[in-house]
């Protein structure tokens, strides 16, 4: 690769295949039967289900290795075949026993939760608010997916009817953070593989997985030289640096534009939209406006 | 803090002579890795260096302040970033232009607009940290 790109440096080039190498690496732990699989929970609470979406949008490995090689996945609202009382039989059961907790959607407290109810349990209903008390503090590792579980996300913009509030809040433990709306397949199997072969991973001070949350998505910009020269965008569509309009790449810690979405196909800023922050922690209330018109372009 | 221009020259000179002194190594280097090892210290020199410079430039624009406009309030509030102006905020009585600072998209940083007095708002989320030495200074608010 270094020989073939000599003026790509070759350790941002090491870190944007970071995640493939980690699942190569679980693939040969798993063909040498030396990785035991552990058992996951993924919670559904107050959002839209988006990174569920996502997940099952992954390729780099796909949902069904995820599945059927990683992890025992022991319940999620969406994807699990049984329903009702059952359903939650499986979770309260989980109790007792190790798994590694995934929570997407923030978490409902108003009225002492009873906005978002899961489910009923011997006739009570499970709020989305007791499931992650009783889930979180049991759980060998608490991984936060997504805007919503990370920081409140959409769920808690204002004026949050619901007064919604990050998995941290309610929980007194380590919560490992994946923010993003979505969170990117790669970001939570990249961050599950690492649990499943070395244990935690390392992470910055605000509990966001160094391997991905490390750069920011200015620093690798592919318009970022019509940044640094002053060439800015007067409308959508133009292909230059689209700071102007209201771009929160600057700002903005990810690494979207090695990674890009769908497969490794596109991105925001590819596509000329500008980055509107959301793997950022405030998201969506604190990266407004998305686009603005009305700005000054010349000193 | 604010540093002397003084003490300011005396630590590029050292940077300078560290350097040179990585540079003639280089030369000599066989090993890749040890090689690599020194360009991260040299590259270390200069952002280390080009914080420097800024700290000179912003000595300077501290200097011609008083020559500078004062501001008031009413007056920095027209500086929102829209319409053609420049956008300025205030922080602990000086007045910064943030027009083509990277966080400050659309005149706009995590939900604070540009033409007010963010002094309270720059405490809880900045303090201690250097960051209003890179901003040009426009005058004083009164």
């Amino acid at each position: 690769m270094i020989e073939k790109n000599p003026g790509i440096c070759p350790m941002l080039n090491a870190s944007s295949g970071t995640a493939k190498n980690l699942i190569e690496k679980i693939k040969s732990e798993i063909m040498r039967n030396s990785l035991v699989k552990r058992d996951l929970i993924w919670l559904e609470l107050t959002g839209c289900s988006g990174n569920i979406i996502s997940l099952l949008n992954g390729s780099n490995p796909d949902f069904k290795f995820l599945i059927t090689n990683m992890v025992n996945l022991i319940y999620n609202n969406s994807l699990m075949a049984a329903e009702g009382e059952a359903a939650l039989d499986a979770l309260v059961n989980k109790t007792g026993s190790d798994y590694i907790l995934a929570v997407e959607g923030a978490i409902s407290t108003k009225n002492n939760g009873l906005y978002n109810i899961i489910g009923r349990w011997k006739g009570e209903p499970l709020t989305a608010l007791k499931a992650v008390q009783l889930l979180g503090d049991r759980a060998s590792h608490v991984i936060a997916v997504g805007a919503c579980a990370t920081h409140g996300g959409v769920s808690a913009a204002r004026p949050n009817p619901a007064e919604c509030v990050s998995v941290q809040s309610i929980l007194k433990r380590k919560v490992i953070k994946l923010p993003g709306c979505p969170c990117h397949p790669d970001w939570f199997l990249g961050t599950l593989a690492h649990i499943l072969l070395y244990g935690e991973p390392e992470l910055d001070d605000r509990d966001r997985h160094l391997l991905f949350y490390s750069m920011l998505i200015h620093d690798r910009c592919p318009r970022r030289s019509y940044f640094d020269n002053g060439v800015f965008a007067t409308r959508l569509g133009e292909k230059t640096c689209m700071f102007k309009l209201g771009c929160r790449g600057p700002v903005t810690r990810i690494d979207c534009p090695v990674r890009q979405w769908n497969s490794y196909v596109n991105w925001p800023i590819r596509d000329d939209t500008p980055c509107i922050g959301c793997a950022m922690f405030g998201f969506p209330d604190s990266m407004e406006p998305f686009i603005s018109y009305d700005t000054t372009r010349k000193r | 803090m604010i540093k002397s221009e003084k003490t300011i020259c005396q630590r590029m000179k050292q940077i300078i002579e560290e350097s040179e002194s990585n540079i003639k190594m280089l030369f000599k280097m066989p090993c890749i890795y040890a090689r690599t090892s020194v360009l991260f210290e040299l590259s270390a020199n200069t952002a280390e260096l080009n914080e420097l410079c800024s700290q000179l430039i912003e000595n300077e624009n501290r200097q011609v302040q008083p020559t500078q406009s004062n501001i008031t309030i009413e007056q920095l509030s027209q500086f929102t970033g829209k319409n053609g102006n420049p956008a300025y905020v205030a922080v602990n009585g000086i007045v910064y232009d943030v027009t083509n600072n990277a966080a400050w998209a659309a005149a706009t940083h995590f939900g604070l607009t540009a033409g007010k007095d963010l002094t309270d708002e720059f405490a809880s989320c900045h303090a201690g940290h250097s960051i209003l030495d890179k901003l040009k200074v426009v005058g004083k608010l009164i």
